[in-house]
This record gives C-alpha cells, sequence and structure tokens, in this order.
C-alpha cells in the first residue's frame, strides 16, 4: 500500500476510535446507572459539604469548612499534610492493609 | 531553441570575494542536436548551464526560449518551465538517499499532482527502457555508481522534458559505462530530444553523436570547432 | 482539486519515506511525544472531569453553613445563634448540624461522625414511623439501576447503632451487624452495631462517614444541648445569599458563614493545584522534550539542506518544500496526538489513573475508590491539539521556510568544478 495510504488509514482508525471514545464520554455523563444521582441525593440529604478525598487530617476532610488558618494550627514547625499527601507514597503498612481487603 | 544574449553572472557582488563566473556570453542552442560544452575547471561551464536550465538567473542579459524571454519571470513561472522543459542529469547523480529507486524516479512529477497509477506505470517503463526494473524497489545506495546514474537519467525523463541537461556526465563511470551512456544520448537525439552536456572527458567530444562543441575559458567563449 | 490531493499524497509518501530512512530516531521521538500528550491529556482529562463531578455533587450540599469561631478556631454553635440567624429577613429554614472526627489509633484513620438530619415527613408521621429515605430521581428508579442509596428503617438509626461508610467497613474489615468500640471523651468504651453500611458507589463522599445516632453523638463527645457543630441554613432567594451572610456577621461578629459558592470554588482550585502541580513536576520532561524536538525539527542538517537542493533543482518549488516540511510535521504531531489522546482516555476513565493516582488524588487510610464520569468536552481536546500539534508543526516550517529559498542550482555546486 501506498504510504500516505497507510497513513490516512491510521489516522482515520485513530478518529474513529476517538469518536467512539467521545461517545462513550457522552453516554457515560447521561447513564443513570452512574450513580451521580445517587451521590446528589445523599449529599443533599446528609447535608454534606465536602467529598471525602483527604482523610488524613480534620482540616483536609472539610477543606471549606476548615479554619482559615488551619494549615499552621498544629505546630508552627509541623509538615503540612495537603501537599505532602500528593508527593509522599502511603506507608507500606496501609498499602497492604488496603489490598487485602479491597 | 535556446538564445543567450550578452549574459554575465557574477557572485558575490560588492564583496570582496566578488567573483566574475561569466561575461558577455552570446550563444544560441539549437533544438534536437547534442550539444556539448567543453572547458578547464573554473571555466564557467556549470554555471552556463544552471543559467540555460533556468537554475538561475544571469546577472546581466537574457535568456530566451523558444522565443520566450525567461530571465525577468518569477519563480513559480521559471520552476515550471523547468521542469516540463528540462531534465538534468548531476555529476554526482544526486539521489535521495534512504529511499528507492523508483521513488527516487518519480519525484520530480511529484508536485504536479498527476495519478498515481499512471505515473507510476511511466516511470516503471522507463526504467525498463534502461535495464532498472529488477531495481526499482532498491534503496538507492545499494545501486552500483551505473545504476545510479541510470537511475538519475530515467528521474531526468519523468516528465517527459525537451531538453536534457548533462553535468560532466561520465566523471564517476568507467569507459564501459561511459560508451552506454553515450547509446543513449544517441536514443536521446533519435527521440529528437535536445541535449546539452558539459564535460572534460574526451571520450564523449569525440562521439560521433555530438553535433556541436562549444568552448569555454575564464567566462567566456571561445571560438568554435566542428 | 484531484490534483491538488494526489501531490499533497504525493509529499506525504516522501515525507514518510524520509522520517522512515531514520526509523529508530523518529520512532523514539513519536514515542516521547506521544507520552507527553498521553501525560497531558491524562492530567486535562482528570482535573476536568473530577472538577466537574465536584461542583455537580456539591451543588447539592446546604446553601449556607454557619460556624462561630473562638480564637480563630470553630467552636460549637449555641442555640441562640439558630435564633439570630432565623430572625434575618429572607432566612428560611436554619438547622443545627452535628458532626465531627473520632481518631481511630489502631487504624490510624480518621471518622467523621455525622448525626443525619431528620427528613421532613419526621414530624408529619402520625404512627411515629420514622424513615430516612435517600433517593434518586423517582422517573430514574424506575429504571431499576438506581434504587435508594440507602433506607433506614424506624427510628432512624437508632441508639446504639451507626451506618458506616464503605471505606470504614474497608479498613476495619467489619459487616453488618458486628460491633464497633469507641472510646467516650470520658474514657469509658462505648459499643455501636454496624446497622448498615453505605454503598461503595457514594465512596467519593461518604468512605469514612459514620452515621450515628445524636444521643449517642452527644455522649461520646460530651457534647451539652443545645450545642451544634454549625449550622446549615437556607433561603428563599438564592441570589440574596451574600446579602444575608453579610448581614449574619454583622449581627453576629463571631460567625463565620461559607456560603456554597466558596466551597465550589474551594474544589476548584484544589484540582485546578494539583493539575498544575502535575505539570510543574512534568514540566522538566516536557521542556527536556521541546528541546528534543526543537532540536529535530528546527535544526536542518548538510544533508537535509543538500536535498532541499535536490529537490529544488529537480523542479520542486520553494512552497512544495514548505508543504513537505508541513506534512513532516503534521504527521508526526498528529500521529502522536491521537494515540496520547486515546491512550489517556483509557487510562483516566478505563484505569482510574492508575499512573499517577498518588499525586492527583492524595492518598490517606480511608482512601475513597472511585470511577470518574468521563466529562470530556472537545473544548479540551482542542486546546490540547493546539498545546502540542501547533507548536511542534511550526518549528518544523519555520526553519525551511529560509531552506527553501536555496537556489536550486546549489545541487551542482556541491558537486564543484
Amino acid at each position: 500500500m501506498r504510504k500516505s495510504n497507510t497513513f490516512f488509514l491510521v489516522t482515520a482508525i485513530q478518529l474513529a476510535i476517538l469518536g467512539l471514545l467521545m461517545a462513550h464520554a457522552a453516554i457515560a455523563v447521561q447513564a443513570p446507572s452512574n450513580g451521580l444521582r445517587q451521590i446528589q441525593s445523599l449529599v443533599k440529604r446528609l447535608e454534606l459539604t465536602d467529598l471525602c478525598l483527604f482523610t488524613e487530617a480534620r482540616y483536609t476532610r472539610h477543606l471549606s469548612q476548615a479554619d482559615l488558618n488551619t494549615p499552621f494550627q498544629d505546630h508552627p514547625l509541623s509538615l503540612e499534610h495537603f501537599p505532602s499527601g500528593s508527593f509522599l507514597a502511603p506507608p507500606a503498612m496501609i498499602e497492604k492493609l488496603n489490598e487485602r481487603v479491597d | 531553441m535556446i538564445e543567450l544574449v550578452n549574459v554575465r553572472k557574477v557572485f558575490n557582488a560588492g564583496r570582496p570575494a566578488e567573483f566574475t563566473a561569466l561575461s558577455g556570453v552570446n550563444l544560441s542552442i539549437e533544438s534536437n542536436k547534442v550539444t556539448v560544452l567543453i572547458g578547464p575547471s573554473g571555466s564557467g561551464k556549470t554555471t552556463l548551464l544552471s543559467i540555460i536550465g533556468c537554475m538561475s538567473r544571469p546577472t546581466a542579459g537574457r535568456v530566451q526560449l523558444a522565443g520566450r524571454e525567461i530571465t525577468s519571470l518569477p519563480e513559480r513561472f521559471l520552476t515550471d518551465i523547468r521542469r516540463k522543459t528540462f531534465g538534468f542529469i548531476f555529476q554526482q547523480h544526486n539521489l535521495i538517499k534512504g529511499i528507492t529507486a523508483l521513488e527516487n524516479v518519480m519525484l520530480p512529477a511529484y508536485p504536479l499532482g498527476e495519478r498515481h497509477v499512471p505515473l507510476k506505470q511511466r516511470a516503471m517503463k522507463l526504467m525498463e527502457d534502461l535495464h532498472l526494473s529488477d531495481k526499482a524497489e532498491s534503496k538507492v545506495e545499494w545501486l552500483s555508481g551505473g545504476e545510479a546514474q541510470r537511475v538519475g537519467i530515467v528521474r531526468a525523463l519523468i516528465n517527459n522534458p525537451s531538453t536534457i541537461i548533462a553535468d560532466e556526465p561520465t566523471a564517476h563511470l568507467d569507459t564501459q559505462l561511459s560508451h552506454r551512456f553515450l547509446g543513449i544520448v544517441k536514443r536521446f537525439k533519435e527521440e529528437r530530444k535536445t541535449v546539452l552536456i558539459t564535460t572534460h572527458d574526451p571520450l564523449v567530444y569525440d562521439d560521433p553523436v555530438i553535433d556541436r562543441i562549444i568552448r569555454l575559458r575564464d567566462g567566456r567563449l571561445e571560438v568554435e570547432r566542428r | 482539486m484531484r490534483e491538488w490531493i494526489e501531490k499533497q499524497k504525493y509529499i506525504i509518501d516522501f515525507t514518510l519515506s524520509s522520517l522512515l530512512r531514520r526509523k529508530a530516531k523518529n520512532i523514539g521521538l513519536l514515542a516521547l511525544y506521544t507520552l507527553i500528550v498521553f501525560i497531558l491529556a491524562s492530567v486535562m482529562f482528570f482535573t476536568h472531569a473530577i472538577k466537574k463531578e465536584a461542583s455537580l455533587i456539591l451543588d447539592q450540599s446546604p446553601e449556607m453553613i454557619v460556624q462561630k469561631l473562638v480564637a480563630g478556631r470553630q467552636d460549637l454553635v449555641p442555640l441562640r445563634f439558630v435564633e439570630t440567624v432565623r430572625g434575618i429577613r429572607g432566612v428560611q429554614a436554619v438547622r443545627g448540624r452535628l458532626w465531627g472526627y473520632y481518631f481511630d489509633p489502631r487504624f490510624g484513620a480518621n471518622y467523621t461522625l455525622l448525626v443525619p438530619p431528620p427528613t421532613a415527613q419526621t414530624g408529619a408521621a402520625g404512627n411515629g414511623s420514622r424513615r430516612v429515605m435517600v433517593e434518586g430521581e423517582p422517573d430514574r428508579n424506575a429504571e431499576g439501576s438506581a434504587g435508594p442509596l440507602f433506607d433506614l428503617g424506624a427510628d432512624e438509626i437508632g441508639v446504639g447503632s451507626v451506618v458506616i461508610g464503605s471505606g470504614v467497613a474497608r479498613v476495619r474489615e467489619a459487616g453488618t451487624g458486628e460491633l464497633m468500640l469507641f472510646r467516650a471523651y470520658d474514657g469509658e468504651i462505648l459499643p455501636f452495631r454496624i446497622k448498615k453500611i453505605l454503598p461503595s458507589s457514594s465512596q467519593l463522599v461518604s468512605s469514612d462517614l459514620i452515621l450515628i445516632d445524636e444521643a449517642d453523638f452527644k455522649r461520646l463527645f460530651g457534647i451539652a444541648d443545645g450545642l451544634v457543630t454549625d449550622l446549615a441554613v437556607t433561603v428563599r432567594n438564592p441570589t440574596e445569599l451574600s446579602t444575608i451572610a453579610s448581614k449574619i456577621t454583622r449581627r453576629l461578629p463571631d460567625a463565620r458563614p461559607i456560603i456554597r459558592d466558596e466551597i465550589l470554588r474551594t474544589y476548584d482550585s484544589i484540582f485546578n493545584w494539583r493539575g498544575g502541580m502535575m505539570i510543574v513536576i512534568l514540566s522538566s520532561a516536557v521542556l527536556a522534550f521541546v528541546i528534543f524536538a526543537w532540536d529535530k525539527a528546527s535544526g536542518l542538517s548538510a544533508g537535509e539542506r543538500r536535498e532541499i537542493g535536490i529537490l529544488k533543482a529537480i523542479g520542486w518549488e520553494s512552497s512544495d518544500i514548505i508543504l513537505m516540511k508541513f506534512w513532516d510535521g503534521a504527521v508526526v504531531s498528529l500521529t502522536a496526538f491521537l494515540s496520547g489522546v486515546i491512550l489517556a482516555y483509557g487510562h483516566v476513565f478505563f484505569t482510574d489513573s492508575v499512573v499517577f493516582e498518588p499525586a492527583l488524588k492524595g492518598w490517606s487510610t480511608l482512601y475513597p475508590r472511585f470511577k470518574l464520569i468521563p466529562f470530556v468536552s472537545a473544548e479540551q481536546v482542542t486546546t490540547l491539539f493546539f498545546l502540542t500539534v501547533v507548536p511542534y508543526s511550526v518549528a518544523t516550517i519555520v526553519p525551511a521556510w529560509r531552506a527553501a529559498t536555496i537556489d536550486p542550482d546549489s545541487a551542482m555546486r556541491y558537486t564543484g568544478e
């Protein structure tokens, strides 16, 4: 096959895959099974204010509710948990624990 | 018919390295003839060839192609004339390495946007004429010197030009291959093409196929022989 | 038109042939380029999707939360606050929320204890049956996939029982019916029976939750009656939120109102920051690639110059040379862009961002496991396209511009006379 045709074919296949993925995205966003509405209703029902993403400290669990000066409230020299959580890997113990139960 | 009127070519004009390659060349080259340009190194042969072949413009003077003044044409038109009128055969073959012989042959036709199948057929036909069909898919660096030159010749012919320009075509060929080249030139002449060759090689300019010899020295024409 | 297409195809043929000449180098470049696009696209998809999801979820949170600050710290809110806030014109309802944290030293986990608010029909129900229902929109229920998230029977949770989030259940390996021991403020050990585990599909908001009865909550933390953690305020007209917030601070100078927009903004900035941080970490890699690509794309070697000379000698125009260089850049960058985006989509939405999950999501003992909803817009893909394909193509074409004007006779000059 001519090289240019190969290129067009590859590009067309890639575009088709991309199109399928976009369709997948559109369907998944609309799908009732994605649990979004359930989460929304739970949030409304329990009057929750934050995502449960960073549970390591009280000022990271409810970020929007934290005191204005929270990062330094424990001790002036204490390391802030918030960025550290992004850079450090979890302790091996925790990883193992989660692996076992997951 | 190609006519040069008072053509002058100066390189690096106005700088210390200024160099006059051609001065006051008046020349007319007849169609359907084989013309040879001879002269020592630095005599301006290649410069003259590139001006005739619309590759570069003269510093002064005029070039007329079939009665049409071409010196003042913009680049686009010049290129268009060049690729339709002239086929070039270079001393170093000037093939593009890493791609196949066939692709090299077809390269000059690419910008014309011709359909692929007829172009490929024509290229194969021309390669067959010069016994290159089994080398079509070979990369050019695998070819022997003679094969590479024949690929260069086929490339010059792909757009079916009326004039073939060859710069020192036999410089890297042995006697046998040089004779073969002259055989090809003979065929060009039979096909009523105009051929213009620069050479140092007595084998070429003494060959009976040559119609006319033009001698150059220090950028000027010498008295013609034959 | 046909000629034009054929011409492009011929030039692509030639471009691909030339690219394939330095196979290892160009495939390496393509792989590296794909990797960069993959990383950028992953960060972009992830941050956009989680921001969108966070904003949709938190859009359901209370319109306004009122805290009381003492010496710069959050303190329990006395009931007089409720009366004062209720007295402000435009306030529809005020309700005290009770919630707090409990640190479990055995598992190193921090739980969020929450007293669920009573349902609206609690007071109205004549027969005394109190049902806590959380459900999706009724029409969605009909489809069967979205049943009530949790449905508590009479007496809500009930004294002595808890409902736990699935993250808590996972960490403690606890199941329904088992006992959980809590150490109260005075040292007494209080047992609670696990009544129910919240479905793991709601982990994103409920992983560490422990729902508990009001009396138990107060017993556990020794909170006196008449005190709540904070107030959830509903207003009649949401556009008046900020006016009402400023009225609250005027009447209660030690109060700190937090309106829903601020919550949403907080999460927006967090994920912008995290996404930005990822990019900062990766920027050295990106820069290394930029230097490599720049060198590759913009530096025309003597060999390439000679080739351009040959092409011009055999009848290519300057514009043909530029077109060839354009395709040179476009072929590489388009292929890398499409592969990178496709891989990133799979990575973020099918494998849950395995590669940089820790950096983007964070981690902790009670980490929620969730699948992101693929909120991807054409706009994102377009932005990515302009960030990756265009600079590379430009870097390829610009230097060719000069080279394209090489005199065609340079091919003859090269041989010398």
